[in-house]
């Protein structure tokens, strides 16, 4: 005869450890900061396109820091072990998060460029400071979204 | 999907492993499995090898410098199984509910001392 409280232990079990994989999920802090400093970069671009000169070429920027994503995020995998699916953005949690990026990246740029348009330099820091702090926000509300989903079991059971 | 226990995935190693690998990640590595399953290196080894013979699990192995690194990631024939035996599982788990329910709701009067205290659903072979 099976043992059926073996059994109901082993799925009690399996929620205990699957918390516990989750749990592994968190930023480490060169992460973090990586992730500040490119946010802060990015926020930085509308000062940029203002009081640089034309002839300074964007894309060496660009390359540089997707280059640091993939670094950022090879590291990310190594330092947790687990690597995501991209399918968690494709999920309605996921999604909405990935959404709130955007728009909080639109909403802020848009708003540098109005203020810088019209002198208001040190409000257009303190909305790109703002925007930073949002992005950071959603960064680990992203993470959370991942980290719920691996204690949830993934859809299985 | 049939609810259906799989013997493979049936010890609670093994069912460990694949829920795990099941819930959500691409890829988990050996440590991280490890440590989340509360396992030791030498268990985990010898039954992710039973797992991957069935074709239940995919291994890559690869090295950081020195240090070699498996990874491990639930094959879709192991998550069909996985999730086959979960539900049989759950349906164990409710049957279970159900019978202690009809039992207390049938619990004798003390006085009564014929009735049984307890009693399986027909599911689990009672009566």
């Amino acid at each position: 005869m099976r043992d059926v409280a073996a059994d109901q232990e082993a799925l009690k079990l399996l929620r205990v450890q699957r918390a516990r994989l989750a749990d592994r999920l968190r930023l480490p802090w060169w992460y973090q900061s990586g992730a500040a400093i490119l946010w802060a970069l990015v926020f930085a671009a509308p000062f940029s396109s203002r009081y640089l000169p034309h002839r300074v070429p964007l894309w060496p920027f660009l390359l540089a820091a997707l280059a640091l994503v993939c670094l950022m995020q090879w590291g990310l995998t190594r330092a947790t072990g687990i690597k995501l699916p991209w399918r968690n953005l494709r999920h309605r949690p996921g999604r909405r998060v990935g959404i709130a990026i955007l728009v909080a990246w639109f909403a802020a740029a848009e708003t540098e460029f109005l203020l810088i348009d019209h002198a208001l330099i040190v409000a257009a820091i303190v909305v790109a400071a703002g925007g930073v702090v949002a992005e950071m926000a959603l960064l680990q509300a992203a993470l959370g979204v991942s980290r719920r989903e691996l204690r949830g079991g993934g859809g299985v059971a | 999907m049939t609810a259906k226990p799989d013997p493979l995935i049936h010890p609670i190693t093994r069912l460990s492993i694949c829920g795990l690998l099941a819930a959500g990640a691409d890829w988990v590595e050996f440590a991280a499995l490890r440590d989340a399953a509360a396992i030791s290196d030498s268990v985990l080894s010898k039954q992710s090898r039973v797992l991957e013979d069935a074709g239940y699990l995919e291994v890559r192995k690869g090295a950081v410098g020195r240090r070699p690194r498996t990874w491990f990631r639930l094959t879709a024939a192991g998550r069909q199984a996985l999730e086959g035996h979960l539900a049989w599982l759950a349906e164990l788990e409710e049957a279970v509910s159900a019978g202690a329910g009809q039992a207390r709701r049938a619990e004798p009067h003390p006085d009564d001392v014929d009735q049984p205290r307890h009693a399986l659903p027909p599911a689990l072979g009672g009566g």
